[in-house]
């Protein structure tokens, strides 16, 4: 550790114990402030190979050993394409051909060796799985999700048990101590022999029944569904409902003439039989011979009283 | 319905005084803004009278129902009717001598083949038209939107043809008339001429359509008076019955007085109009032309004075350019 270097500005870990180096996904390693010095526009070059880097992506070296780090970077951005699971396999064959296709892109990217071919490989593998990458995509955010609600009712149970622990702890610290004023006492007042009140104390103390621990109290139904979940949802307000609607037939306007017949009597009456029928297409839009009788005859009849 | 349009409400008159009466009081409008400095006695020789400019809307009349006639694709009747409404009551409000009566028919039948949903385009419509026909469709399209104000954007019209069958289909079903379907020859010839008289100013259509029927049956030999007494009439007092059988009689004596006006009478009139006339709506004059160039060269007309409920014309002239679209 304590030759640790930044190569390029000569700095060890001695002459500065603050000295953090940063590596970015080429893995060559740089101290803080010569990051902070050469990224001040927030891109640039790695000054070891060139490579066009970015300055968000710099990092706090882990490990002593920058191939380890590269190789980290490389991993994870392969394995972001390269997610398929087990699952998505027919054999087991297949699968471990598949994990060991994985491991030879990273150590061809890592290494160095034949890179362009390798990146032309990821991107075909990418064109070509795009429909299964982006599902498994989703389901691992989904698993993420439900890994996180799961970690989280964990540590709750947790802290509930610790307090119920430590409350407990208590309780008996307390417990020995009146017992052993009680004790006290009794060997100081009583007459009788002091080895018999220390025999009958032992006894009581050993048929104290155990305390049970209290029963955690119950934050989920049966279900697992949690009470609070359905309870943040808002309640339907009430409506004001006014008075019900009431149909109202309009009033007929003064026909100004005898009144036509109405519907029913156009029907009974025989009028359809100097009517042209309607047809079946006719019918399928609502036309009905009625309609046109009835209009012809209320326009006869309509404006027969005009008096001008 | 009739009795609840505003054909009943506005363009329906008492009698012929009236329209007699407004027709008069628009000619003497015209004559008092365009013949000031006319002295009084040669007014009266320049400028078109009354009963001349009556003369020359029935001869025009005459026209528009051959030029419907004659329209390919053929006609409703409901489109002719329509168009005769339109007709007269533009001259109701209007004198021949401000807008030229061969215009405005062309207008009429093509605002009444919208009005009645009898599809066409301003192309095929000219093409019944003899003569120049973009000028024409200028015309036509000009004279549109004057038109429909000077009826108020008043454009349903109740014609008789609907209560003609409305009768029949209700002679055929309550009457014991043998073969009804024999009128239809008589009601026809007798709305076409229904159409040349104000019948259809005065009258409800379904009045005249009564009067039709009646008169084809008497024509047929046939006595139809006990289906109006006893089955229309029924259950109405004398006195209805009475206006009914007036209106009847009116509307047949009008049918019979109709004839077409002497031909040499009117040839003297269109020649007296021709120099009367308002040359600021004649297309032909250098007045209108200037005037349409000066409106084309403005980008934006100010639209002034176009909500007008009234009709009286006082101001008419001013309001409607003849583009006032």
């Amino acid at each position: 550790m304590d030759d640790q270097a930044c190569p390029r500005c000569k700095t060890t870990k001695y002459r500065n114990p603050s000295l953090k180096l940063m590596v970015n996904v080429c893995g060559h390693a740089l101290c803080e402030s010569c990051v902070d010095l050469l990224f001040l526009k927030g891109s640039g070059s790695c000054p070891d190979c060139n490579v066009p880097l970015r300055r968000n992506n710099f990092r706090v070296q882990l490990f002593e050993d920058a191939m380890v780090e590269k190789e980290i970077d490389i991993r994870k951005r392969v394995l972001k394409d390269y997610n398929k699971k087990e699952e998505d396999f027919a054999t087991l064959r297949e699968y471990n051909d598949y994990l060991e296709e994985i491991e030879t892109i990273v150590y061809n990217l890592t290494n160095n060796i034949d890179v362009v071919g390798t990146n032309k490989r990821i991107e075909q593998y990418k064109r070509d799985n795009k429909e299964i990458i982006s599902k498994n995509k989703a389901k691992i955010g989904r698993e993420e999700v439900e890994l996180e609600e799961i970690l989280e009712i964990e540590k709750q149970m947790e802290d509930l048990r610790r307090a119920e622990i430590i409350r407990m702890e208590q309780e008996a610290k307390k417990q020995k101590i009146r017992e052993k004023e009680a004790l006290i006492d009794e060997l100081m007042f009583a007459e009788g022999d002091a080895k018999e009140i220390l025999n009958t104390f032992a006894q009581s103390k050993a048929n104290k029944p155990e305390v049970l621990p209290p029963v955690p109290k119950v934050t989920q139904f049966s279900t697992g569904i949690k009470f609070n979940r359905g309870s943040t949802q808002p309640t339907i307000p009430l409506i004001e409902e006014g008075p019900l609607y009431k149909y109202e037939p309009p009033i007929q306007p003064d026909r100004c003439g005898p009144d036509p017949p109405s519907i029913e009597n156009i029907i009974s009456g025989g009028y359809l039989k100097h009517v042209r029928a309607e047809n079946e297409t006719e019918k399928a839009g609502g036309y009905k011979s009625t309609l046109p009788c009835l209009r012809a005859l209320q326009d006869a009849l309509a404006g027969l009283y005009h008096a001008s | 319905m009739f009795s609840t349009s505003s054909q009943k409400k506005f363009w329906t008159f008492s009698d012929d005084n009236e329209l007699a009466s407004l027709r008069e009081k628009h000619n003497l409008a015209y004559i008092y803004k365009h013949g000031q400095n006319i002295d009084e006695f040669q007014r009266h020789s320049f400028f078109l009278s009354p009963e001349e400019e009556r003369l020359l809307l029935k001869q025009y009349e005459l026209h528009l129902k051959e030029f419907c006639k004659r329209f390919s694709p053929p006609m409703p009747k409901g489109v002719i009717g329509t168009a005769f409404h339109y007709f007269k009551r533009f001259y109701l409000y209007n004198s021949t001598m401000d807008y030229h009566p061969k215009e405005i028919l062309a207008t009429c039948v093509y605002l009444a083949c919208k009005v009645e949903e009898f599809n066409v385009s301003i192309g095929q419509f000219v093409a019944n038209i003899k003569g120049d026909r973009d000028k024409a469709s200028d015309i036509i399209l000009n004279n549109e939107l004057l038109l429909m104000q000077q009826l108020n954007y008043h454009l349903t019209i109740h014609n008789p043809f609907r209560p003609v069958e409305g009768f029949l289909i209700d002679i055929k079903t309550r009457c014991n008339l043998a073969n009804p379907e024999r009128l239809r020859g008589g009601i026809d010839e007798f709305l076409e001429k229904v159409f040349l008289t104000d019948a259809c100013l005065i009258y409800a259509p379904s009045q005249i359509a009564l009067a039709a029927v009646l008169h084809a049956a008497s024509k047929e030999q046939e006595n139809l008076d006990c289906y109006v007494t006893e089955m229309l009439f029924r259950h109405a007092g004398q006195d209805k019955l009475a206006i009914l059988i007036e209106a009847v009689r009116k509307i047949r004596s009008m049918v019979k007085m109709v004839e077409s006006p002497a031909r040499e009478k009117v040839r003297i009139i269109e020649k007296k109009l021709d120099k009367c006339r308002n040359q600021e709506n004649n297309p032909d004059s250098e007045i209108y032309k200037r005037r349409m160039r000066e409106l084309l060269d403005e980008d934006d007309i100010p639209h002034t004075g176009s909500s007008r409920m009234s009709l009286d014309t006082s101001g008419v002239a001013q309001v409607l350019s003849p583009s006032a679209s």
